[in-house]
């Protein structure tokens, strides 16, 4: 690597590879409980498991993009990062803040913590997603800010680029919405408008100008494609994302209590939101057929490629299906919603980070790229993970339409937990891909300690 | 001397300069381009979901329609037609070198710009006394998210004018330096295309 | 290499007067809806009439104002195309609401 201090970035990746593996093993627990549904009660019951499912990913993304800003900032300005240090002292204050809310989560009953925490002061807690004590929420706030202070002095110092200023908009993004998740007006109605400011402000926003930007930063790298060319396209995407995704958060104010006019604005501008994932496609493929070199790391083109398909397969058509308002009046809540989440959330944001993470990683451990015997072993990682996934997701599909026909649509609706017992055929299904999923995760670790000849370094 | 000009000069055959016709060239920033279909993309979906959600309520649609004031969605039509020519005849200066002369159409421009958005107000001020609302009736619903959504266009385009304007007048633009200036000008004929389609829809068609 | 015909006249913006005489028909159009809205004249012919004013404007505006009739024949055409596939629709949407 080029500048020493990118090397901070090494313990996020890491940070963020192993909380993974945290996350998936509680998506294998709730896969049981789907159809096993004692398994581990009372001990860790599934809203238990939920939490923390859903919780470790996203603090194991936010580990990969800090990461990702780490190694790829000083890079860009050319200049060293301000504050080595900073970075590292906020590694340990964001792992064991999040180690110690996911041992309380675990360990102590929901409204224990929440008195333990100052829920009192301010209450905070009991949101999805936003499940964190107040503490933890403040303490993310404190982490954030620092990290963005690191970064934005590093930038002010150093050269200004558009991926780089690009990446830093989206995380400033990041960090205004999540200020959000400390309003949580009485009113329900406005408490779930408000919500969506920072779930679908961030996923359908400012997260997709974070992703645009790695995107751009490793095809660069990979391609050699001129940099106008990424960066025009770099410009095009991230308006294409803000014009439908802004208004597109209409989509989630359909049914909750806002006037009708949401449902016209939601369903219109959320339809284009595939539009810019599409864009992302288009311009991955284009860069690398373009591509002015052979670089060594052949697994990060993989994952490049693969994060363009992924993203516009699970976020763009996935959410095309659901986001009209007369098909989401019917499919709203559904195993359907289950089956985008799962697939948008893989191939945009997972297959970012493990995208950088490939491409700097053997990087940060003195390499150019992998040897090929372990960059083989990536990619069959790679592709195990992906195909399983598209299965989850097919399964859940098909759960979720026989769901909605038997539950809402049929002309005798049956009860919830009714339909469940029929549905449950594609719960063991959607298990077994689960499993293929977590081998491909340990293909994936294993990767990394295979040996052979690594490809050295261009310094040319 | 000549003949060693022409030992070490092989000589070139002698073409006239190709004439500008002959050249397809797409004016102004690729990026732009790519931005304008995007708009173009999502207004049409907008003309064409009011269309059909017309035709699910014509009667609704008919009615109130006829509250609305043409005289000013026409005036405004005027006013984004002229400010387009303004805008092309700006351009061709900057065309024949002579940036500064554009300055003063692109402020035209803007001018007309600036009617527009005088008139939408009183527009928009007399129906919203009226009870006009997103919430008094699809048709109104309709009405107002789409010609605001025009509305913040047309800033945005103005916006882009300034700058165009001060590149103008700062001799910035020249036959060998259109990028900026068309660029400019290709969003801002946009806008001017979009509310040829949007006025008839919403103001007239019955 | 400049090109020696630097004068509006041969410009890939068109001439001064060109653009002037663009500009009066558009607002004739202009005035010819107007007309049609003020006198509440409803109908298919008069929807017809109506689009088929809006894309002769339109198409002024792209290949003459927007330049696009120099352009790669894909841009001209992409805009078109635009137009015709909105204003189809429009019309398609029209006739459904007849039928109701």
């Amino acid at each position: 690597m080029k500048y020493s201090s990118q090397s901070v970035a090494l313990p996020y990746f890491i940070a963020a590879i192993g909380l993974f593996v945290g996350q998936i093993i509680f998506g294998l627990a709730m896969g049981l409980q789907y159809v096993v549904g004692d398994f581990l009660f009372p001990e860790i019951p599934f809203n238990v498991a939920r939490m923390v499912h859903t919780n470790l990913l996203i603090v194991w993304l936010l580990f990969g993009f800090m990461g990702a800003a780490y190694f790829l900032i000083p890079e860009e300005t050319e200049t060293e990062l301000y504050s080595p240090k900073l970075a590292l002292l906020m590694f340990w204050v964001f792992l064991i803040a999040g180690a110690a809310t996911i041992l309380g989560y675990l360990l102590v009953p929901y409204s224990t913590l929440a008195e333990m925490t100052g829920n009192n002061i301010l209450a905070t807690m009991g949101r999805e997603f936003l499940e964190q004590p107040l503490l933890t929420k403040i303490g993310i706030v404190i982490v954030a800010l620092a990290f963005l202070f690191n970064i934005s002095m590093t930038m002010l110092k150093g050269r200004k680029t558009v991926i780089s200023i690009v990446l830093l908009l989206g995380l400033w993004g990041l960090a205004v919405f999540f200020l959000f998740s400390f309003y949580n007006p009485g009113n329900l109605v406005k408490d779930k408008f408000y919500w969506w400011w920072v779930v679908h402000l961030w996923v359908e926003g400012v997260w997709e100008l974070i992703m645009a930007a790695m995107l751009a930063f490793v095809l660069i790298k990979v391609t050699g494609v001129d940099r106008e060319v990424i960066e025009k396209w770099l410009y095009v995407i991230i308006t294409l994302a803000l014009v439908t995704g802004l208004i597109g958060t209409g989509h989630h104010y359909f049914w909750i209590g806002t006037p009708q006019y949401w449902q016209w604005w939601g369903s219109i501008f959320s339809a284009l939101e595939p539009i810019p994932f599409f864009a992302m496609t288009v311009f991955a493929f284009n860069m690398v057929n373009r591509r002015r070199r052979e670089h060594p790391n052949k697994a990060a083109v993989l994952w490049a490629l693969g994060t363009g398909v992924m993203a516009f397969l699970g976020a763009g058509v996935w959410g095309f299906l659901h986001t009209l308002a007369p098909v989401n009046f019917y499919t709203h809540g559904s195993q359907i919603t289950a089956a985008h989440g799962h697939m948008a959330f893989y191939g945009a944001y997972v297959l970012v980070v493990l995208t950088i993470i490939s491409y700097a990683m053997p990087l940060l451990r003195g390499r150019a790229a992998n040897s090929e015997r372990s960059q083989v072993c990536e990619m069959w990682a790679f592709w195990l993970m992906t195909i399983s996934m598209v299965f989850i997701t097919l399964f859940l599909t098909a759960a979720g339409i026989l769901q909605v026909w038997l539950q809402r649509v049929s002309d005798t609706p049956m009860p919830f937990m009714q339909v469940q017992d029929q549905i449950a055929l594609f719960y063991w299904m959607r298990l077994w891909a689960g499993v293929v999923f977590s081998i491909g995760l340990v293909t994936y670790l294993v990767s990394f300690f295979v040996k052979g000849e690594s490809k050295p370094l261009i310094t040319a | 001397m000549n003949t060693c000009a022409q030992t070490l000069m092989p000589s070139l055959p002698v073409q006239a300069p190709a004439p500008a016709a002959a050249v397809r060239h797409l004016p102004g920033d690729l990026a732009i381009w790519v931005f304008i279909f995007a708009e173009l993309l999502v207004f049409g979906v907008f003309f064409i979901t009011y269309a059909f959600a017309r035709s699910n309520n014509v009667e609704l649609f008919n009615a109130e329609q006829l509250a609305l004031d043409r005289t000013s969605g026409a005036v405004n039509t005027v006013l984004l037609l002229t400010s387009s020519f303004l805008v092309v005849r700006a351009v061709q200066f900057a065309q024949a070198g002579e940036s500064r002369r554009a300055a003063p159409w692109l402020a035209g421009a803007f001018a007309c710009g600036g009617g527009f958005v005088v008139v939408k107000l009183f527009e928009y001020a007399e129906k919203i006394a009226a009870g006009v609302s997103l919430s008094s009736s699809t048709f109104h619903m309709f009405y107002l998210s789409l010609t605001f959504f025009h509305f913040m266009h047309v800033i945005l385009g103005m916006v882009i004018l300034v700058a165009m304007w001060n590149g103008a007048r700062n001799g910035r633009y020249g036959p060998d330096n259109m990028n900026g200036i068309e660029t400019g000008a290709a969003y801002w004929h946009m806008v001017d295309l979009v509310w040829l389609i949007l006025f008839p829809l919403i103001y007239v068609m019955r | 290499m400049q090109s020696s015909l630097s004068s509006p006249r041969a410009s890939s913006h068109g001439t001064p007067r060109r653009a002037a005489i663009i500009w009066a028909i558009l607002i004739a159009a202009t005035m010819l809806t107007w007309t049609i809205g003020e006198g509440g004249k409803a109908g298919p012919v008069v929807t017809a009439l109506l689009f088929a004013i809006a894309f002769g404007k339109g198409s002024l505006i792209i290949l003459d104002y927007m330049a696009l009739r120099r352009a790669p024949l894909m841009w001209p055409m992409l805009a078109l195309g635009w137009m015709t596939l909105v204003c189809s629709l429009i019309g398609l949407a029209y006739w459904k609401g007849l039928a109701t």
